[in-house]
């Protein structure tokens, strides 16, 4: 009996080609498509996972005690490592990291040295592989990070600084921030660190490299630079620890308090809790908070939200096309059907047949999509940006059992409203010599068809949001002109005069302006408490940059008040601050109208950080956007880079910025020359400067990076809905036009023209398309609202978006059904009356 | 008696109103019969031949079949009981398009417990019975309508059913097939199949021993 149901499955599919084709096709494309969604999900919800002793690790959260205290942040200061390996026994081990920022490492190779630029350089303690599980390639996993100025290194790492040779015990110089050079031996080589794994580090050196400093500045709550991970023991209470571990902070924190702020810890903590999170390790990547993690990549929990109900949409839409054309085609196997009754066949034995023959569909379409899912994830992961891959998989015992199950579910899914459709039908009805043309379950049919538009319109719509929207970012007026700056990095590791090079650029004729800086917008992260002298005297946080006078000129922000430093004329400017609107409104001092009475300019503000010096406001500048414009902007202080009052300075990492003149350069040929000179320039200076630049307009592009990537990948799967959506419509209306032959052909024997019946045969369907539209749009138009409220400068959700994906809806839509319209139109009369 | 019909009536509603396609109808079948069912087009003839054959319901009225009352079987036990006794023939014979002339002929036996090798043994008796072993791999489209038609009537004959139901069976086919196939049935009758046919020819209704005409739904 199977074999027969083979055999007919078989040779229906032969026969009827056009339809088979396009079920496998629509079918091939939605499996494809939920299968790499499905790959992306699976990753995505598994980082972190190859920790042996994974289910115990919890990473330690506290609050961002330098904004919002409402917020927790997923760094920590040095002692709360401490605090707890004293005060909490229900750890087996407490590890720190650190992450060291940009190092610029050198390797002797016989007398030439090779300096090399690494930017995932952690200090990590000794305990660090006993925490987590990295596979260990050479060296003793047990003592490696014990001792001071000890180093780790990945298996790529070790290949390119040494070559073939044993790595260990070979030495390799990291120069340190006072430009002295200290020597690092390594002891131990490690697998590169997974992809899958939310810290990712090349380097690794013992933190007790740093003893004088841990020593110096180990018990302070507020050098919030480390990531701390606790390994508890089996079994423990996590509710109860994390009560328990609440008693820490009020206990371990009032020395930093007190010390460095003259603050009780109730006064520096302004009522909130300092409360301590225990995040278990495998939530860390996925839920993609908190922020402010510094060792890698971070998952984004509403791409996996989003993409997960894109693959489920898909695979729905081609089952409901499947559903559609199976029973549209229904005429076609009318007549077996009723034979099959007749000699004998019971409806469950009619019901298992056509399940039976979707799962036969399913089952091709399903092997089809595996490989296009082996050909096109390349693509894939080369537009989101992700290192998916489908044959580790396809070896898996797990991952065969799911698609048989898939294939199995889906088949009977897709087909049990076709199997009872078809399997209801009744034999004396079906045997009368003409089978009723009268189209049964057409009103379903409809709905499907406009469910499958509705979703396919509401994807178009949010894809053309999504495009506006990052259109909108990358155009928004940012309060200056952020185009052909160069930036050139590391300019700390030349120390802090550099006042020869800046000459040396200045004389650069393809150079407007040079200024130098201590950040670069859109990445102006530093702040510290400050209070207004005079006033109230509350307590804000407010963003500080340190400059020079030429950095704000080259910048071109507009000053509303006051002036600019003039160092040169007035040597004093550099005790004064310069300020953006925010900080002026932050500081009690009004907005921008009040300044025609009270001007902010001469007012006196201070930092509230121990070290109380006064510094006097010069001018205030128009607000422009020194971070990414997802947030609004914030107060900024801006101080001059000579400032040797403020704890700060001489630290940190520092830049020139140049700003290109328009004549200079035509292709990006000039440009590549220009930065070559620069290039060349910085090296007579200092041969081992790990040269590194940027331009500004595409550091603000890249904090759209993730949105764009989500952009690019929702455009390909809209697409791919709609291409699934109109085969589902060319199929039905194909079989609509072999219905309607006869019709269409009395119509014309009757003196219709060519085009009237076009328009009649397409309107049936331009008829579902409207409803789809008007369905479509209240959808969209939620999602888009709510996408939108995740950025604080929003496109303006404008109706010609919805009328231009109506239109275009609409357009594919009859042309893909014009092409049956137009068959079935030019039949002759005679051909399609003379049959009855 | 193989069965009996009492007052069997059948109608539809057509714009408020009943329109009686089958009205009072009586009549008894013995084992052995050959019954032509005559009347003009519209008169309720497939219909009185697809309610004896059970594949349509009627409103009013009695259906034995040896002496099973089939109007308070439930569709389950119906269908055992015609797959069990009755063949059908049509006038467009109703082949599978998809299958061949064998398959075609064993498809009504996968419906019933029969095994591989039986159900082997039974096509091969009929293809031979029916002189069309040569055909047995060939599709229902490269066959004539004759041939299209032997092959229908071996269909029903496979499983040795009591009756044969005949819709028009040579409605399609030129006067010789026709004659040919009446023949078919003048020899099945004789050997014990009791068969119904119907028919619009007054020649093919002198095969049969009795008559019943049809008009409007009633018989006159």
């Amino acid at each position: 009996m199977i074999k027969n149901y083979f055999k007919i499955a078989w040779r229906n599919a032969l026969r009827q080609k056009q339809f088979s084709i396009l079920n496998i096709i629509g079918l091939s494309i939605g499996i494809c498509t939920c299968f790499i969604i499905g790959l992306y999900v699976h990753s995505e919800l598994t980082y972190d996972t190859f920790h042996e002793k994974g289910d115990r690790i919890y990473r330690i959260n506290q609050p961002d005690i330098w904004g919002d205290w409402g917020e927790q942040v997923s760094s920590t200061g040095p002692n709360v490592a401490v605090a707890l390996r004293e005060d909490a026994p229900e750890f087996e081990e407490v590890t720190r990291l650190l992450n060291r920022g940009s190092q610029v490492l050198r390797v002797l190779d016989g007398t030439e040295s090779n300096v090399y630029n690494e930017d995932f350089y952690y200090a990590a303690e000794d305990n660090f592989f006993d925490v987590f599980s990295f596979p260990w390639i050479k060296g003793n996993k047990a003592t490696a990070l014990s001792e001071p100025m000890s180093m780790i290194l990945s298996e790529e790492k070790a290949k390119t600084y040494f070559g073939d040779q044993n790595p260990i015990g070979k030495t390799v110089e990291v120069k340190d921030w006072e430009g002295h050079w200290q020597t690092y031996t390594v002891k131990g080589i490690i697998e590169n660190v997974p992809y899958k794994s939310h810290f990712q580090f090349d380097v690794l050196v013992s933190l007790s490299s740093f003893s004088e400093q841990m020593k110096r500045d180990g018990w302070k709550w507020i050098w919030t630079a480390f990531g701390t991970y606790g390994l508890v023991k089996e079994g423990t209470d996590i509710t109860a620890l994390t009560n328990k571990i609440q008693a820490i902070p009020p206990k371990w924190a009032p020395p930093t308090t007190e010390r460095i702020f003259n603050q009780t810890f109730e006064e520096f903590t302004k009522g909130y809790s300092w409360k301590l999170e225990l995040q278990p390790l495998r939530e860390v990547y996925r839920s993609g908070a908190p922020n402010f993690h510094t060792f890698g990549p971070t998952g984004n929990p509403m791409y996996v939200k989003i993409f997960g109900a894109i693959g489920i949409l898909v695979l729905v839409l081609s089952s409901i096309n499947f559903m559609n054309l199976s029973t549209a085609r229904s005429s076609k196997r009318a007549k077996e059907i009723g034979v099959r009754k007749v000699l004998g066949s019971q409806k469950t034995a009619l019901i298992k047949q056509f399940i039976l023959e979707s799962t036969l569909f399913v089952f091709l379409g399903t092997l089809i999509a595996l490989l296009l899912v082996q050909l096109f994830l390349g693509v894939f992961n080369t537009v989101a940006n992700t290192k998916l891959e489908l044959s580790s998989y396809l070896g898996n015992p797990l991952f065969l059992v799911i698609i048989g199950v898939f294939i199995l579910v889906l088949g009977i899914v897709s087909g049990s409203y076709p199997a009872f459709y078809l399997s209801a039908f009744r034999p004396a009805e079906t045997l009368k010599s003409k089978i009723s043309s009268k189209f049964k379950g057409k009103g379903i049919r409809n709905a499907l068809v406009i469910f499958q538009f509705t979703i396919s319109i509401a994807l178009v719509i949010c894809t053309f949001f999504v495009q506006k929207q990052l259109k909108y970012a990358s155009s928004l007026d940012i309060g200056f002109d952020r185009d052909h700056i160069l930036q050139i990095h590391n300019i700390e590791q030349l120390g802090f005069d550099t006042e020869s090079l800046k000459t040396k650029l200045q004389s650069n004729p393809a150079f407007d302006k040079v200024g130098k800086s201590f950040g670069l917008p859109p990445d102006i992260w530093s702040g510290d408490r400050y209070k207004n002298i005079g006033g109230n005297s509350d307590v804000v946080q407010l963003r500080n940059v340190r400059t020079e006078e030429d950095y704000l000129d080259l910048l071109g922000v507009e000053f509303i008040a006051g002036r600019n430093f003039d160092i040169s004329a007035r040597p004093n400017d550099k005790y004064k601050v310069v300020l953006n609107e925010e900080a002026v409104k932050a500081l009690g001092w009004g907005t921008r109208d009040a300044y025609e009475n009270e001007s902010p300019v001469g007012k006196i503000l201070a930092l509230a950080s121990g070290n109380e010096d006064e510094f006097e406001v010069i001018g205030v500048v128009k607000n422009f956007n020194f971070n990414s414009i997802r947030q609004e902007i914030g107060p900024l202080v801006i101080i001059h880079h000579q400032n040797d009052k403020v704890w700060d300075y001489g630290a940190g990492l520092s830049y020139y910025s140049m700003r290109l003149h328009s004549e200079s350069f035509k292709n990006s040929a000039d440009v590549q020359e220009i930065i070559t000179s620069v290039q060349e320039e910085i090296a007579q200076i200092d041969p081992s400067f790990p040269f590194e630049y940027s331009f500004m307009d595409q550091d603000f592009e890249n904090t759209f990076v993730a949105e764009q990537q989500m952009g690019l990948v929702l455009n390909i799967f809209t697409v791919m809905a709609l291409i699934i959506a109109c085969l589902g419509l060319f199929g039905l209306s194909a079989f609509t036009a072999e219905q309607r032959v006869k019709e269409l052909g009395i119509r014309k024997v009757l003196g219709a023209k060519m085009s009237e019946l076009v328009i009649l045969f397409t309107s049936e369907f331009a008829k579902l398309i409207m409803i789809s539209i008007l369905i479509a749009i209240p959808i969209a138009y939620f999602l888009v609202d709510d996408w939108l409220t995740n950025f604080a400068y929003r496109t303006s959700i404008d109706l010609w978006v919805f009328v231009l994906a109506a239109f275009i809806a609409l357009i594919i839509s009859i042309l893909t059904v014009s092409f049956q319209a137009l068959k079935s139109a030019l039949v002759n009369p005679i051909e399609s009356l003379r049959t009855e | 008696m193989l069965l009996q019909l009492n007052n069997i009536s059948k109608w539809v509603h057509s714009g408020g109103q009943k329109v009686y396609l089958l009205k009072d109808i009586s009549f008894w079948v013995n084992e052995g019969d050959f019954i032509s069912i005559m009347g003009p087009s519209g008169s309720g003839k497939s219909t009185l031949l697809h309610i004896l054959g059970m594949i349509d319901d009627f409103n009013e009225g009695e259906y034995t079949f040896l002496d099973e009352s089939v109007h308070n079987l439930k569709e389950k036990y119906r269908a055992n009981l015609y797959k069990q006794y009755i063949g059908f023939v049509f006038q467009s014979y109703h082949l599978i398009d998809e299958l061949t002339v064998k398959e075609n002929l064993e498809m009504p036996l996968l419906y019933k417990k029969y095994s591989g090798s039986e159900r082997k043994a039974m096509v091969a008796d009929m293809l031979d019975r029916f002189n069309i072993v040569g055909k047995k791999d060939l599709f229902p489209t490269q066959l004539s309508g004759g041939q299209q038609q032997l092959v229908g009537i071996a269909r029903a004959l496979i499983a040795s059913p009591k009756l044969i139901l005949a819709d028009e069976p040579t409605g399609n086919l030129n006067s010789k097939q026709g004659e040919e196939i009446m023949d078919i049935f003048t020899q099945l009758n004789k050997e014990g199949v009791t068969i119904i046919q119907v028919t619009h020819s007054e020649k093919n209704m002198a095969y049969g021993s009795r008559v019943i005409n049809l008009l409007d739904g009633s018989i006159q």
